[in-house]
């Protein structure tokens, strides 16, 4: 199960892997941040380089990744592309006015330096937070993450739906697949080739519905468990997969902390003190 | 004198959802460092006694109570679930919903994370608490690479911490097979013999006596009947009365008229003093018994040289075998060991990598599972997971309605169907309404509907008490007789195998390693040891009197059929 959704539920054993949760979710949240704020190819191309060689030392299992990042690549370049048909001249108003027209095909539709610059920067963006999840994701075991959510000030109740979540989710999978072979031997016919997708849709109610019934059979005896073990007793709570922070944790709290400020300089700067009507454009005439 | 750990006075109690009380009158003291085994059928209350003794009745089940109990010089009432579970452990019986944890050092270290100890002081102790069950190795595994027995150590070491002195034990062996069940009693004496007070509810009896119990409470109805040690116990007559299944070889003793007494030890069948009975067993065997009717029937299903692997792993392992029609088939061996793979291919749930599969000389290639669901029904272990349509008789037409039969035909197999299984004067009944011992009824009769020829049970009486597993038992026996259907039964239970199957095919690690009558197979030491089952205590009577076991094994099934035919 654990192979197929490619979350490591085991910790692994890089230099990565081995920072505490608190550490790699705060530095995940400050680069998250980063990444929404800039749409400058100066801040978002060293981000991106960084997360690469993140992933690279994490060791994935690159068969999936690869798929990945070119399901998301597509998507993406779909989507500039889109911008770019319902408005050539997009660029234009963000690298002042000008418009420098490489090729026309048109007089509407025009490839204009500006616009395949404004469209770089964003395919960028997306491509730079894509990395930066998979990262994290990469990095994190569920417990990880569940210890430095609370780390950084999440009720830990918030924290146990997610670690209970990752737990129990290929639990119910199996019971769906159990369900749906029953199904399909008393003869719901589930083949994605013989049956039109509203049947289809309508048919997952007979899985659907048994599978709530055994789940909520589930969900009482959780219940029950986390109870007698003295779940909910303390309004604070510790966490056995948050490790005592090494030499390397602080290091990089300090730089999550450093960049923090950064954003911070960068927002109030940018988009509050004098909001910034212009991106970086190098073809600047 | 010891203290008095859990004390009950005049306690009773009823549940906010019931009208009727489920505990009446409960007067009960356990002392420290006792082991105490609640036995008793389903519904008898044991479970609710359970619920009181570690607080969930009244935190999580709310009701109303009269008289008293204190467990661990607290009133339950009063301290609540927290300062309890201080105190007393529980293991529940569904231990993969105990395993609320995403790894075993995780799980264990779970209630010294709610009481927010520092994860320095943990480790130590987590490390401690997996080492009394064997499982200081695992700490990093995941649930899902743990098998039943495994996840049960873990649930028991999550409870074991420092001030825990009561340990609660809620049916422990209802998830496991006959061996990890084995292992799981030794466990539990192990735990007793380091000083716990240990309470262990179950209907199991005879897997429980594999280790010494200082003293059994029957509960039926919400009282206990009876308070005593297990010796006094199988001398009576009470057991089968309350409908809790006696250890097979005292049955035995009983077919043959041995009257038991207590001083002869008769709760372990190594110490028990037959010198008394020996002459009575002799001579029970020398009865003559019919020979068992068979009919070798065509054959229906032919499997030859069946390979088949889940990605890497090797599952089936060149598995030949036949099935006749009429026949009632075990597939048994531990869980993993192939028998449920081998279900899935007859049923087309998955194909094989090599070999072939017929029915009736047609390969099941060519058929979809749809098509093979026709022929071959299989009725999944819980009823819950195949239940789809309110009301009964909506629910065994459901596979008629979808391949568009014409209504007068579906009205006239689904009146058939739920005659033969007893349904049909709760044909309207929402099927919520009935017991699960129904429901598997109903499972059973949408496959009948479909004119099924096999049936495959997985685990069909997994997880009920004697009474319920008599009930579904003697129903699918009844069904064979008058229906010719032949049927399979996947199962680890060596009592169902010997008195409702006439062949049994033994698997282990994907192999078929025998396939013979149940008779034959019981008696061989060495296809038990090798399928890593539990033998039986028959065969252990047949040692100790230096009987072939099979002439036992072959006395006890002729006498068990006799009974049942007078009945």
């Amino acid at each position: 199960m654990s192979k197929r959704i490619f979350i490591n539920i085991v910790p692994g054993k890089t230099f990565l892997h081995k920072l505490s949760g608190k550490t790699k979710v705060g530095l995940f949240i400050v680069c998250i941040v980063y990444t929404i704020m800039s749409f400058d190819l100066r801040l978002l191309a060293p981000l991106m380089f960084l997360s690469l060689i993140a992933i690279v030392s994490l060791k994935p299992d690159w068969k999936v990744i690869i798929v990945l990042f070119i399901a998301i690549f597509l998507m993406n370049f779909f989507n500039i592309f889109l911008y770019w048909v319902v408005k050539p001249d997009i660029g234009s108003e963000w690298t002042g006015g000008t418009s420098t027209i490489l090729y026309s095909f048109s007089s509407y539709y025009f490839v204009s330096l500006e616009t395949l610059w404004y469209l770089l920067v964003r395919l960028f963006k997306m491509l730079t937070s894509f990395t930066v999840s998979m990262a994290f994701i990469l990095s994190i075991t569920p417990s990880e993450l569940a210890s430095g959510l609370h780390g950084l000030g999440v009720p830990y109740k918030i924290c146990t739906v997610v670690s209970l979540a990752f737990r129990y989710i290929p639990d119910i999978s199996r019971d769906y697949e159990n369900i749906k072979v029953s199904m399909q031997a008393r003869g719901v016919e589930m083949d994605l080739r013989k049956t039109p997708i509203l049947k289809r849709l309508k048919q997952t109610i007979y899985i659907l519905f048994p599978l709530i019934i055994t789940s909520f059979d589930r969900i009482g005896n959780i219940a029950n468990a986390l109870d007698l073990r003295g779940y909910g007793l303390k309004k604070d709570r510790t966490y056995y997969a948050e490790v005592e922070p090494t030499l390397m944790d602080k290091l990089f709290r300090w730089s999550t902390l450093a960049l923090f400020l950064f954003c911070l300089a960068w927002i109030v700067s940018r988009n509050i003190w004098e909001p910034a009507t212009k991106m970086w454009f190098p073809f600047e005439v | 004198m010891k203290n008095p750990v859990i004390e009950f006075h005049d306690f009773g109690f009823r549940y906010a959802s019931q009208s009727e009380p489920t505990l009446h009158g409960i007067n009960l003291t356990i002392y420290e460092g006792e082991k105490v085994l609640i036995l008793g059928p389903s519904g008898s209350g044991k479970s609710t006694l359970a619920n009181c003794i570690n607080g969930l009745i009244p935190f999580s089940f709310k009701g109303e109570s009269t008289g008293e109990v204190k467990v661990a010089g607290m009133d339950t009432r009063h301290a609540g679930i927290f300062s309890l579970s201080k105190h007393v452990g529980t293991v529940l019986q569904d231990s993969d919903a105990q395993f609320v944890a995403l790894s075993v050092g995780e799980d264990i270290a779970f209630a010294l994370e709610n009481q927010a100890v520092k994860r320095s002081m943990m480790i130590p102790q987590v490390i401690a608490a997996a080492s009394i069950v064997g499982m200081q190795d695992f700490l990093n595994h995941v649930p899902y690479a743990l098998s039943g027995g495994q996840k049960q150590k873990v649930s028991l070491a999550g409870v074991l911490h420092e001030h825990v002195d009561i340990v609660l034990f809620d049916e422990p062996l209802a998830s496991l097979d006959p061996k990890a069940g084995m292992h799981a009693v030794e466990l539990i004496d192990d735990i007793h013999a380091q000083g716990k007070t240990v309470v262990i509810i179950e209907h199991r009896l005879e897997d429980v006596l594999h280790r010494e119990v200082d003293r059994i409470l029957v509960m039926d109805e919400g009282r206990i009947v009876f308070d005593g040690d297990a010796d006094t116990l199988l001398c009576g007559k009470l057991l089968p009365e309350i409908g809790i299944r006696e250890p097979l070889f005292i049955t035995q003793m009983h077919h043959a008229g041995c009257v038991l007494h207590a001083d002869d030890h008769p709760s372990s069948v190594t110490r028990f003093n037959l010198d008394p009975y020996r002459a009575s067993l002799l001579n029970f065997i020398q009865t003559e018994i019919q020979p068992k009717a068979h009919y070798p029937g065509e054959v229906l299903i032919e499997a030859t040289n069946v390979r088949f692997s889940y990605d890497t792993q090797e599952a089936i392992k060149n598995i030949s075998f036949q099935v006749r029609k009429g026949e009632k088939i075990a597939f048994i061996g531990k869980n993993g060991a192939g028998k449920s793979t081998m279900a899935k291919l007859l049923c087309g749930i998955v194909r094989p990598d090599h070999g072939n599969i017929t029915f009736q000389k047609t390969d099941l290639k060519s058929w979809s599972i749809r098509e093979i669901g026709e022929k071959i029904g299989f009725v999944m272990q819980n009823p819950n997971q195949m239940l789809v349509k309110n009301i009964i008789k909506d629910e065994v037409a459901f596979a008629l309605t979808l391949r568009n039969l014409p209504q007068q035909e579906i009205d006239e197999r689904v009146q058939h169907a739920l005659t033969v299984c007893g349904l049909w004067p709760m044909r309207n009944w929402p099927v919520s309404a009935v017991s699960y011992g129904q429901r598997k009824r109903i499972t059973v009769a949408a496959m009948l509907a479909l004119d099924t020829e096999v049936l495959i049970l997985d685990e069909p009486t997994a997880g009920q008490d004697y009474r319920h597993y008599t009930e579904i038992m003697d129903f699918l026996d009844d069904l064979n007789r008058q229906t010719g259907i032949t049927i399979i039964f996947i199962t680890h239970d060596m009592h169902l195998a010997i008195e409702y199957t006439d062949r049994a095919i033994v698997f282990a690690d994907g192999e078929k390693i025998a396939d013979d009558l149940v008779v034959e197979v019981l008696s061989d030491n060495e296809i038990i040891q090798k399928a890593n089952l539990k033998q039986t205590s028959l065969y252990t009577l047949a040692m100790r009197l230096g009987l072939p076991p099979e002439t036992l094994v072959d006395h006890f099934i002729g006498h068990e059929r006799e009974v049942k035919t007078h009945e």
